[in-house]
């Protein structure tokens, strides 16, 4: 017994550890969580965001919209669309904090940041807008880009994708 | 002393159950350090590539129409490119640029240059199902194996660090070679405080 013990004992030990560390949690649900999900209720409007930007730059907003780009490397960004045609408004987290899965696109989500302003150089721009269109497979004219601009996006806290 | 021979009572050999116990768990966790090896190479440069997609793209071209509303654009496309019913939403970055979203791809069309791309993210074989383990984008009960491995791990350095004795052990060259080992990323952890 004691030769079948010694034989046997090490990697009963190992296997009943990884078994044991099995066990099921929950499924996820229909709706996907991400990061610290939405915790508001109040729901801010696109259009009124991107109207009046600076009345609402540092405030922590709720946002509702479909996903119509997602950052292709990363996963740390994702393009709401607006209530008015031809806008969006970017969602942006730090890496790794939120990875936004590429089949995202197409489907709503409830967003909830801080809404930020951002100055960049003509240069900085231009290098942004570059690397989009690399990863968007899209061209790309840097004439088209001139002086610095002001980016305003929401510095993501959580999301639920639908 | 040979692994065979049963234990002589009165004295515990923890240098052979340290052995024994090495020897056994790294054979258990051999296939998934391979896995967690080649993923997290793989998502070391993720600045270069998608590590778990690749997106294929295929364009089509179609007779060029005007622009109208993005209802009727999106059901006008659908007929053209004969895709298969009706989007599940669709965005107009402008007026004339309109995106079809389907499950998993999208359709995006310039109606005035007549051209649409077929986006299709394809999952990358065997990496994709790596990188899901590694990343621990399964959750659950995935987080308490991939602990389990971890301390096995940990486990397999410390017995590793104590399986010989003498001038090839910790206390011989083996002490040195730990210390090159930490040297490394000690450095780049200083450089990052100091710069």
């Amino acid at each position: 017994m004691s030769v079948a013990f010694n034989r046997f004992a090490p990697s009963a030990f190992f296997l009943a550890l990884l078994a044991f560390s099995g066990f099921s949690a929950p499924l996820s649900a229909a709706d996907t969580t991400y990061g610290e999900g939405v915790q508001g209720t109040e729901v801010v409007l696109v259009s009124e965001l991107l109207t009046h930007p600076d009345a609402w730059v540092g405030k922590t907003v709720r946002v509702e919209g479909l996903i119509t780009d997602v950052c292709k490397k990363r996963g740390c960004w994702i393009a709401i669309a607006g209530d008015r045609e031809f806008e969006t408004l970017r969602f942006k987290v730090k890496d790794g904090v939120i990875v936004f899965p590429v089949d995202v696109k197409g489907h709503r989500a409830v967003v909830e940041g801080v809404f930020a302003r951002f100055e960049i150089s003509e240069e900085d721009a231009i290098a942004k807008a570059k690397h989009h269109a690399e990863e968007t497979g899209e061209p790309f004219d840097p004439s088209t880009i001139k002086g610095p601009q002001v980016v305003y996006q929401i510095e993501g806290i959580g999301a639920v994708v639908k | 002393m040979s692994e065979g021979e049963p234990l002589r009572p009165g004295r515990f050999r923890w240098r052979r159950w340290n052995a024994v116990l090495h020897r056994d768990a790294g054979y258990l966790v051999a296939g998934l350090t391979v896995v967690y090896a080649v993923s997290g190479i793989a998502v070391n440069h993720v600045e270069d590539w998608n590590p778990s997609y690749r997106f294929e793209r295929v364009e089509e071209r179609f007779e060029p129409f005007a622009p109208t509303d993005r209802a009727e654009m999106a059901a006008r496309l659908v007929r053209i490119l004969k895709l298969p019913g009706p989007p599940m939403d669709a965005f107009r970055a402008r007026p004339h640029e309109i995106e079809l979203f389907y499950d998993g791809w999208s359709v995006k069309a310039d109606v005035l240059a007549g051209t649409a791309v077929v986006e299709r993210p394809r999952e990358r074989p065997l990496l994709f199902d790596a990188n899901f383990l590694h990343l621990n984008h399964a959750k659950g009960a995935w987080t308490a194996v991939a602990d389990a491995y971890a301390a096995t791990l940990i486990f397999l350095s410390c017995s590793g660090l104590l399986m010989l004795r003498g001038r090839k052990g910790l206390g011989g060259r083996g002490k040195w070679l730990v210390a090159a080992g930490l040297a490394v990323p000690a450095a780049f952890v200083a450089v990052r405080y100091f710069s």
